[in-house]
């Protein structure tokens, strides 16, 4: 790859971005800052990774962990050990609580197959990035830069998770917010049997037993084809009602 | 337990656990992050364009050290080490440009606890550059306060050794600032560790850049694995 044009690109220093508004990504950034606030008061953890940029996961571990503001309360943030499959090292940490928080580009693979787990481990998940944009939903919460020059992106995602940190201890300080969300529709998606994803743990015959955000389940295939340990399945009233993708 | 409504609750929204309405602190919220935003770039402009003439001399005196064989050492405690890490890791598998010799000294728990355990935190960096360390090498320390006891053992063991010595600080510099060990003091002036840290990140990518364009165009040895921006 040859150098931009202007050798000096990171330094850029009156550049159109630079104190421009970030508009609707303050505003995502608070939304994610109190689900994790919430998720944090409950007693999870928040799990850090980066493939590409392992630097960045241990920033934000630490913030987390060793707050650089005296008297702020240390929450429990771990990174992820590198070097491994993360999926499997995902699957291996993570219980129904936690979060993960992954620094990566949109098109990283690995990255992606632990977010869509997301709902069938019951951990929150934040995508934070820049360039091209995740598929819609890839993540609960997606944390996005229109920034195309890679170092400069790299800055931004400090002060992106710096933020992070702030905004989530203060809403750490607004007890009333942090409860847990109370279900009170007629009719809910969440609360009715209406197809929650479950990731298989192991199969036998046309019986497989799965993991879900309320612990094992042993659930009927009979209607699918038959899942391998590892596959994300939609699961109705007790049966496997679609796979939803081919786990590893 | 549930608190007795008071009649000037109105005027402290946030104070009691009967808050239910997340929209007014969310928005709260996302005033504060674009004012932070604004803040960390205005910093960053003002850190870089006053600190042009140096970082271009700063770059200029590490890539003759490296075009002499030279290798460079980076080191930093906490988010400072991560920024180690990340400077360490451009300069091996940069986006473009030659490849250069730089290693983290905040990286390896075997070391770094060994040193702490046998001798104390304050060596970790120091006890290391007195291995590894050569005339005509770089040592690079990255401190918020620079004040760090064990950045600043590192630096006296660096001079020692006839190392090139370049440490990026924050507030006014510290004791880094003012220590003969530390011939480059690049010093971004916040007395916020966040904000100072955001525009180090920038300093440290621009050092790099300055770097690059000293060292002249170079074959591109780029890392094929390295991806970039996606």
């Amino acid at each position: 790859m040859t150098p931009p044009s202007e050798v000096i690109s990171p330094l850029a220093p009156a550049g159109a971005d630079e104190g421009a508004p970030i508009g609707g990504l303050a505003d995502d950034l608070a939304r994610a800052s109190l689900a994790l606030a919430r998720r944090f008061k409950a007693g999870g953890t928040m799990w850090c990774c980066s493939p590409t940029w392992p630097f960045h996961a241990h920033h934000i571990a630490v913030e987390f962990v060793h707050p650089v503001i005296m008297g702020k309360p240390a929450l429990p943030a771990v990174v992820v050990p590198e070097g491994r499959d993360l999926v499997s090292t995902l699957r291996a940490s993570v219980r129904s609580g936690d979060m993960v928080v992954a620094v990566a580009g949109g098109d990283e693979p690995a990255v992606a197959a632990a977010m869509r787990r997301g709902d069938a481990w019951g951990v929150e998940t934040l995508w934070i990035g820049a360039g091209p944009r995740p598929p819609a939903g890839a993540a609960h919460h997606v944390l996005w830069l229109d920034q195309d020059d890679p170092l400069r992106a790299s800055e931004q995602f400090v002060i992106l998770y710096h933020l992070l940190w702030e905004l989530t201890h203060v809403c750490w300080e607004h007890p009333g917010l942090l409860r847990p969300e109370v279900c009170t529709d007629e009719v809910c998606i969440t609360c009715s049997d209406e197809g929650r994803p479950a990731e298989v743990i192991s199969v036998q015959g046309d019986e497989a037993v799965v993991r879900t955000p309320d612990g094992r389940e042993r659930i009927d295939t009979t209607i699918i084809d038959t899942p391998s340990p590892g596959d994300l399945v939609l699961v109705h009233a007790g049966s496997a009602i679609t796979s939803l993708e081919s786990g590893r | 337990m549930a608190r007795t409504p008071e009649a000037t609750d109105f005027l402290y929204p946030f104070i009691e656990r009967e808050e239910r309405d997340a929209a007014p602190l969310m928005a709260d919220l996302a005033r504060s992050a674009q004012a932070k935003w604004a803040q960390s770039a205005v910093l960053r402009a003002e850190t870089l364009q006053q600190g042009d003439a140096r970082l271009r001399a700063v770059a200029t005196a590490m890539a003759t050290c490296f075009a002499a064989g030279g290798r460079a050492f980076t080191f930093g405690n906490g988010g400072s080490a991560t920024d180690a890490d990340a400077f360490a890791q451009l300069c091996t598998r940069p986006p473009w440009g030659e490849q250069l010799p730089v290693r983290s000294l905040a990286f390896d728990q075997a070391v770094l606890t060994a040193l702490s355990n046998d001798i104390g935190f304050e060596v970790v960096f120091s006890r290391q550059l007195e291995a590894y360390g050569r005339r005509g090498d770089i040592a690079i320390g990255f401190s918020t306060s620079g004040n760090s006891d064990n950045l600043l053992a590192g630096f006296a063991q660096a001079r020692k050794r006839g190392m090139l010595t370049v440490g990026l600080a924050g507030y006014d510099g510290g004791r880094m600032g003012a220590s003969e060990d530390v011939e480059h003091c690049l010093v971004v002036r916040s007395d916020s560790v966040h904000r100072v840290q955001e525009s180090q990140a920038a300093v440290a990518h621009v050092l790099w850049a300055f770097v690059q364009s000293a060292l002249g165009p170079a074959e591109q040895l780029t890392d094929p694995d390295q991806k970039v921006a996606s």
